[in-house]
């Protein structure tokens, strides 16, 4: 079909090709611009499976009235937890819209009308928000169309709406924010933001399991309670549940309710927009720091690398927040163990070893593999052997202060497990560090959260460290207290084989720097 | 002895990618020369200014810089030498002071030595304003004259720049220009690459052209005139490009 050069249609056509490329990874070192076949074919295979789940679950349900509350409850909860991660990734979306996009520039220049970008840019912001649930949700209506149940094609209208209503909120949300923050800071919390509401859903995922018995059935009371209410179906609250299931009123109230925002949102924001992106042109200009530093030369070339290194990381907010949100995705571990008193020490053990197994991994990547100018280490005539045992060092130091305080609140309570404490945290993180240090490869800072990508090898042997160190940190906390079962014992010997081969691994794997 | 000894010496220097980016280089620069490399793109600049700093292995030939070999002492060469390239080495997240407190550790620079010499080249270059800031939020010319007072923080005898002016607004270009010639009357020795011939033309005391990774003629700009019979250094350039 030709689309006229200008219109919205064909701006927005650009727009999905590009969001289609995006796909392919924007950092795709071989320069393709589509997502490889080994992806496309994982993602036919998951759209089968998703069908023939949908084809089984519809049928389940077939005889099941659709203001069911139970059905009606189901479907909300998947709705809500759906639209905190929607809202999470639109916000994400519209920062990559209003900050991080390369073509803006060019299209607001063009005698294109800023209304219609703005409204391009937020269709495809809808589109990407959607497209997953899309993928997900939609063979439930393609498999309800086949067996003649057309209620389930209200996913479509459904997902669409919400989707639309999401990303209205976040580019409402985000534009909000460079008005009362400015251009730079406002990247920096919507994405802190996006990361942490990912995060925080992760932990409301297992508060059933954090609450205790007599919580559960409190709330479950209450629900049955909300539920069985006469007429509770036709409460408002259970709209955007009854429109997924395609009843005509809801579907047509959410579309409407959807349409609306959109457009107001494009009517009443589109020079604002233009406003935020000159914004983030000049946010550039306007990162003077009110201290006054005192410069520090002629410190040794250790510090003068631990120090450089503990100044980039602590003054990137986003790689920072991204480093913590792995100790915020342990949490609902720890609160899981801490629930049984009888395993609270090994608990200990085994979590502090996972946590600092994980963050010196991060910190050791950021610090040694992405060196943001390794031409200018590798033209000094600094011994590289030092630079790169200072940058370890600048990565295992603020993990082990991290964990200090704990570990001499367990000392002083339980010397024994405070020692065993001890050791398994400092093997853990020489082993992570270690792993880094041998087989890490170059990257860039901006992809920290891609950096599996890039080495498969240091990824597994990350992985197989954090494991040893935490069986070592259960079982041995455990003889702290009590002798351990034979099958213990052997359990400790295959974790204590695996914490020394993991490093002699990773020695025997390293890659040598120029 | 030791200022008899060419600030640089190159001897058969070989690197390949698939092709031969550099092919049996042959260079001398003596000490207290101002040196320009001209060439099109791809012929061999970068690379070769990349072998001289260590960046890149020779597959053939030698290095010297200030008469040490780059393969027998890498660390004692790289300790006389400093390289600017074209995209700065910086870090966005320090600011000015701070990334010259990291270059002068690197290179060993006493804090007597450095301090007074990082305050002299911000205020030269106009960026002692700018001193709490951090460089991510720096312009392409400021970005370059931080990176040009980071190579020049341990007042190296062999200065190697590649493309210094690109992108810089003619102040901007004034004063690296000026820094530039101020090394040399101090004695130290600048070799750079540029594609702005007026800038080799003005400032160096002799040119080198080099093609397909070959040099194909070296010399003062008097001597090049009259080996290819006058005109500007661009005239001269054109010529010998077109030449089989």
């Amino acid at each position: 079909m030709m689309l006229a050069p200008g219109g919205v249609g064909w701006l927005l056509r650009h727009e999905l090709r590009l969001g289609w490329f995006n796909m392919a990874g924007a950092k795709n070192a071989g320069g393709r611009r589509r997502p490889g076949n080994a992806a496309l074919a994982l993602a036919a295979l998951g759209c089968i499976v998703m069908h023939v789940l949908g084809w089984f679950t519809v049928r389940q349900l077939a005889g099941v009235p659709g203001d069911d509350p139970r059905i009606l409850l189901a479907i909300s909860a998947v709705l809500i937890a759906a639209t905190a991660f929607m809202l999470s990734s639109a916000i994400k979306a519209c920062v990559l819209v209003l900050f991080e996009r390369s073509d803006l520039d060019l299209l607001l220049s063009s005698p294109l009308p800023s209304r219609s970008i703005f409204t391009v840019r937020l269709l495809g912001v809808c589109a990407s928000t959607a497209a997953l649930y899309l993928f997900f949700l939609t063979p439930f209506a393609h498999a309800g169309l086949l067996q003649g149940q057309w209620r389930w094609l209200g996913i479509y209208p459904g997902v669409i709406a919400v989707a639309v209503l999401c990303s209205c909120i976040a580019m409402l949300l985000t534009l909000g924010l460079v008005r009362m923050l400015g251009a730079r800071r406002t990247r920096v919390v919507a994405q802190i933001v996006g990361a942490l509401a990912g995060a925080l859903l992760v932990i409301a995922s297992q508060l059933h399991a954090l609450t205790s018995r007599q919580t559960q059935a409190r709330i479950r009371d209450a629900v049955l309670e909300l539920v069985q209410v006469d007429g509770a179906e036709r409460n408002l609250l259970w709209l955007p549940a009854r429109a997924m299931l395609g009843e005509p009123w809801p579907v047509l109230l959410l579309t409407a309710l959807a349409g609306a925002m959109f457009l107001l949102t494009t009517w009443h924001t589109h020079r604002f927009f233009a406003r935020g992106l000159q914004l983030a042109a000049s946010s550039a200009v306007s990162t003077a720091s009110s201290t006054v530093a005192q410069p520090r030369f002629g410190r040794s070339l250790f510090r003068t690398v631990v120090i450089k290194e503990w100044r980039l990381i602590v003054r990137d907010p986003q790689l920072l927040s991204q480093v913590l949100l792995q100790v915020l995705f342990l949490l609902p571990l720890f609160f899981l163990i801490f629930k049984r008193a009888d395993v609270q020490v090994q608990a200990i053990g085994a979590g502090l070893a996972l946590l600092c197994s994980s963050l010196t991994g991060a910190l050791a990547w950021v610090a040694l593999s992405a060196e943001d100018a390794p031409d200018l280490l590798l033209v000094s005539p600094a011994s590289q052997r030092t630079v790169r045992r200072a940058k370890l060092a600048a990565a295992m130091m603020p993990v082990l202060g991290l964990v200090a305080v704990p570990l001499l609140w367990l000392i002083v309570r339980m010397p024994a497990a405070g020692l065993v404490g001890c050791f398994v945290v400092s093997g853990a993180v020489s082993g992570a560090g270690l792993v880094v240090f041998w087989c890490g490869r170059p990257g860039v800072r901006s992809n920290f959260k891609g950096r599996g990508k890039g080495g498969f090898v240091m990824n597994v042997l990350e992985l197989f460290n954090s494991l040893a160190w935490g069986a070592l940190g259960w079982f041995l906390s455990a003889a702290a207290l009590a002798p351990l079962a034979r099958m213990d014992v052997v359990a400790v010997a295959c974790a204590a084989f695996l914490a020394i081969a993991v490093p002699g691994v990773a020695w025997m794997l390293r890659s040598r720097p120029l | 002895m030791d200022d008899l000894l060419p600030a640089l010496r190159l001897a058969g220097l070989h690197k390949q990618f698939g092709r031969p980016a550099v092919d049996g280089l042959d260079l001398t620069v003596q000490r207290g020369e101002f040196y320009a490399l001209l060439g099109p793109n791809g012929a061999g600049k970068t690379t070769t200014l990349r072998l001289v700093t260590g960046l890149l292995a020779p597959d053939a030939g030698s290095i010297e810089v200030l008469g040490i070999d780059m393969a027998a002492a890498p660390a004692a060469a790289k300790a006389k030498l400093a390289y600017l390239p074209d995209e700065p080495m910086l870090y966005g997240k320090l600011k000015p002071f701070e990334y010259l407190e990291f270059v002068a550790g690197l290179w060993g620079v006493t804090a007597k030595e450095a301090a007074p010499r990082a305050r002299e080249l911000l205020d030269w270059l106009d960026l002692s304003q700018h001193a709490h800031e951090l460089t991510e939020g720096f312009s392409r010319g400021m970005k370059q004259k931080l990176a040009l007072a980071g190579a020049l923080i341990h007042d190296p005898e062999l200065l190697i720049l590649d493309e210094p002016l690109t992108g810089l607004d003619a102040a901007a270009a004034r004063q690296v220009k000026d820094l530039l010639l101020a090394h040399v009357a101090k004695g130290g020795t600048v070799i750079l690459t540029t594609h702005i011939l007026e800038v080799a033309e003005r400032l160096a005391h002799r040119i080198g052209i080099i093609r397909q990774g070959r040099l194909i003629a070296e010399g003062t700009l008097a001597e090049l005139r009259q080996r290819t019979q006058g005109g500007s250094l661009e005239d001269m350039f054109l010529h010998l490009m077109a030449a089989p």
